[in-house]
């Protein structure tokens, strides 16, 4: 019998198929086989060697992730993933901002006509505008609860001290960011808060230092189409390349030092988190990964709910630099500010005071030299650290227009009523509930509609209210006189009479027109879908 | 604390496709509703428009065109008339050359420069900043969006509540039949040019305040304060104060106004533009500016009711 050479075994066409797919499969993943993927899925352990660990060194996108963390760190306690988070608001904002650069022009002809043209004639655009708004709302805030954490946990410390730094900078980043785009829009809220606040740079001493900064911000003396272009390509391009830039520096000494543990799983003065035992890592792949992206898919569900159903961004009346609003206020991460200038002159509360407390702020870890983490050892450093967190609380609250700012009773009664901006109790109610006719606030209310009543209850009691709170408002009385100039016009006319402490009888009158189709989208709180309610409105119902 | 992780593989996934599907749901109910959204949207941004547009017109063009658009005898053409929506095109000769929204869009922006020599008493100023006048684009836009919301109300009007005044600088006379009036409607055509019934010499001052169109831009009740000088002119309401706020005035009020009337430019505030006409001494003879004056600094000065041909009505 001659020795038959077995005929080369010729694999069936399915299998070989499967294999090409096996081949197309670990050619995507960077080294994952299908089989390993399944393994994966089932919860199994990883081989030896791990095969798992072939991503890390070839593909690009994952060679700067860590490929195994200490298990203590991944708990969802310690970090909260408020970095993780901060990173991916910052893609959020790259992704909904370049397709709102499709809509928009950076000249003051053009941006509120594109905002109008983006919330009327584009489909999904006020979505992206809102979610772009809100996002860039939850960026600052969220950044700002990670140097929070970062803080209270004594993360800062040998090594970490210049990740701590490049931190307090990329939060500084963070918030010109978000001030940088406030401009855009081009409306009355966008313009003053950039006024006000570009107005605090000219107080850099001396005096030409202050004004040559204010105008390269501006890029004239008032803002305009100069200064708009500006800010447009300090939000779309200065800002975006440098916070890039120095994420990466921030997220190279991350990696490098590893995440610091809990202080209690380490002795005093050690730092032990790039030093794990075999048994308490929790690799990338597969577990990390997974508990990343649902969570940033839970909190990307949350953010399109919420926009979808209660988020509006604002838009106000176009620009108009003759016209100063009736409050200004400032981004409300800037109240603070705005409060220190209440309080103090423009060079401590604008510069001297903001600039010692960010030199500081980077300074911590230069500073702290107590080397404990725990907050045993720490209670000084936790105590000025909520100090000063109440202190930011009170500032931003004197910030506001509720602290120390008061118009003229007349003009805040009817602020309340129908104010300059925003919906106000008599758009809230609307055209449809406004009947014509005088109302005079000395005669007793008869109207069968009862929003209006309530209105005009309103209009009563302010200026009960103003007569008690401001001395040189007495014996107040108001008239609401409602006509009609034009089809589907209603005009308010809003006048109030009072006697000056010195018995002199002083008026006020401010005039203003409602639309029927004018339609505040901020009125209803809730997004109506189908919107039956406005259709009906609309058809005199 | 430790609870509140998830560690469970099968849950993570579970959150992760609840979170997609809540996504998905979000979206599509927004694209089910963005048809709705964007005619309501647009529909609001035009009613804004004309909201903000009845505060410029208050604020600018009322005094002359009157808030309702009804127009002033002599001085602006009705605005709220059914003749001004369906014939004036036509007689300017630009019926199909351009519609009546960039009719009053360039009337507004660029004013009525050849109108010198019309039946209007002053002439339309450029409004738009592009010529020179007060309001940015935006704010002409918006104006304009105002006057086109007449309308709606102007075609309702029948003849005899068309405040229209016929424009004389028209090629042919206005055809009523044409727009819709029937021919055989009473129609009191209103009289035109009112500078041209009184001879000059002997007219009464508040009887010149009107007729020059003074009351176009000076009112004479609103009270003049630091905070409210007046839109376009000085207010007169409290110009026998003039002492008081005009300090340089205070020595001689008098001779201040009249110097005023005679060359505007003489102690011209900063505020008002090229606004005032610098031929009022050649409309006036001097004894009628004197007593215009004199009217003026009257606190108690009285404005007759007046008929077409300037005649006082008495009550």
């Amino acid at each position: 019998m001659s020795v038959q050479s077995p005929a080369p075994q010729k694999k069936p066409w399915f299998l070989a198929l499967l294999s090409a797919l096996d081949g197309i499969f670990v050619y995507l993943t960077a080294g994952i086989s299908t089989g390993e993927f399944r393994a994966m899925l089932r919860g199994d352990a990883p081989g030896r060697p791990n095969t798992r660990l072939t991503p890390h060194a070839d593909a690009f996108l994952l060679h700067i992730k860590p490929s195994y963390y200490h298990e203590s760190v991944t708990r969802f306690t310690h970090t909260f993933r408020l970095g993780l988070l901060s990173t991916y608001l910052f893609l959020f904002e790259t992704i909904t901002g370049i397709i709102l650069m499709i809509w928009y022009a950076p000249s003051p002809e053009r941006a509120y006509v594109d905002m109008i043209r983006l919330l009327s004639n584009v489909p999904f655009g006020q979505l992206m505008r809102d979610l772009h708004r809100i996002g860039a709302e939850l960026m600052v805030g969220i950044v700002t609860l990670h140097m929070v954490r970062t803080y209270l946990t004594g993360s800062y410390k040998p090594p970490r001290e210049f990740t701590w730094l490049t931190g307090v900078l990329l939060l500084v980043m963070t918030l010109f960011l978000s001030f940088s785009g406030y401009l855009l829009p081009w409306d009355q809220l966008a313009f003053w808060a950039v006024t006000i606040g570009t107005s605090m740079a000219e107080a850099v001493p001396p005096a030409f230092v202050g004004e040559i900064i204010n105008l390269l911000a501006r890029g004239a003396p008032d803002i305009g189409a100069n200064g708009l272009l500006r800010f447009y390509l300090l939000h779309v391009l200065f800002l975006p390349l440098l916070l890039i830039l120095f994420f990466f520096v921030h997220y190279y000494k991350v990696v490098l030092y590893g995440i610091s543990l809990p202080a209690q799983e380490e002795e005093v003065g050690e730092d032990t988190a790039n030093r794990v035992p075999a048994n308490r890592r929790v690799y990338y792949l597969p577990e990390v990964l997974l508990d990343e992206g649902t969570f940033l898919l839970a909190v990307t569900a949350i953010i399109t709910a919420v926009t979808v159903f209660l988020f509006q961004a604002p838009l106000e009346h176009i620009a108009n630099p003759q016209q100063t609003p009736f409050h200004t206020v400032a981004p409300w991460y800037f109240y603070w500010l705005q409060g220190l200038l209440k309080i103090a002159d423009k060079l401590w509360a604008g510069v001297i005071i903001p600039g010692v407390l960010l030199v500081m702020l980077m300074a911590i870890p230069y500073l702290d030299r107590n080397p404990s983490r725990r907050g045993a050892d720490r209670r000084v450093a936790t105590i000025s650290g909520i100090v000063a967190g109440v202190l930011m609380i009170i500032l931003s609250w004197m910030g506001t227009p509720a602290y120390a700012v008061q118009g003229a009773p007349a003009l805040e009664v009817v602020e309340k009523l129908m104010p300059e901006e925003k919906v106000g109790i008599s758009r809230k109610i609307g055209y449809n509930h406004i009947p014509f006719g005088t109302y005079d606030t000395r005669e007793p209310i008869t109207t069968d509609d009862a929003e209006f009543a309530k209105l005009l209850h309103e209009f009563v009691h302010l200026l009960e209210v103003w007569e008690e709170k401001a001395p040189d408002f007495n014996d107040p009385w108001g008239l609401l006189t409602v006509t009609q100039d034009q089809a589907n016009l209603k005009h308010l006319r809003w006048e109030i009479t009072w006697l000056s402490n010195e018995g002199t009888e002083e008026y006020f009158k401010q005039d203003y027109w409602l639309h029927k189709d004018s339609y505040y989208w901020e009125q209803y709180g809730r997004k109506k879908f189908g919107v039956p309610e406005f259709l009906e409105m609309q058809n005199g119902g | 604390m430790r609870s509140l992780y998830v560690r469970s593989f099968g849950s993570k996934l579970i959150w992760g496709l609840v979170s997609s599907f809540v996504i998905v749901v979000c979206v599509g109910l927004t694209a089910q509703t963005e048809d709705t959204r964007m005619e309501i949207q647009t529909k609001n941004w035009e009613g804004r428009g004309i909201e903000n547009g009845a505060v410029i017109f208050a604020n600018n063009c009322a005094t002359c065109h009157g808030q309702q658009g009804q127009g002033l005898q002599g001085i602006a053409p009705a605005l709220n008339s059914r003749y001004f929506f369906t014939r004036r095109l036509e007689d300017v000769g630009q019926d199909g050359v351009m519609t009546l929204s960039n009719y009053v869009y360039l009337t507004v922006a660029a004013g009525r420069p050849s109108k010198d020599n019309s039946q209007w008493v002053n002439r339309m100023v450029p409004w738009s900043s592009q010529f020179g006048g007060p309001l940015r684009g935006d704010q002409v836009v918006d104006v304009v969006a105002y006057v086109m919301n007449f309308e709606e109300t102007a075609l309702q009007q029948t003849a005899s509540e068309d405040p229209f005044q016929p424009f004389l600088d028209v090629s042919k006379p206005p055809e009523f039949q044409n727009i819709g009036i029937s021919a055989d409607a009473e129609w009191t055509p209103v009289q035109l040019a009112v500078t041209s019934v009184l001879p000059m010499g002997d007219r009464d001052p508040d009887y010149l305040f009107g007729a020059l169109a003074c009351s176009g831009c000076h009112d004479l009740n609103e009270p003049q304060a630091p905070s409210s000088m007046g839109e376009s002119g000085p207010n007169f309401g409290t110009i026998h104060e003039l002492g008081t706020y005009r300090p340089e005035a205070a020595a001689d009020p008098a001779a201040y106004i009249k110097e005023s009337i005679m060359s505007p430019d003489a102690f011209r505030v900063a505020d008002y533009d090229d606004a005032m006409p610098d031929d009022f001494a050649n409309r006036m003879t001097e004894e009628e500016i004197d007593r215009l004056v004199q009217w003026l600094l009257d606190p108690d000065r009285v404005t007759h009711a007046r008929d077409a041909e300037g005649n006082i009505i008495e009550e």
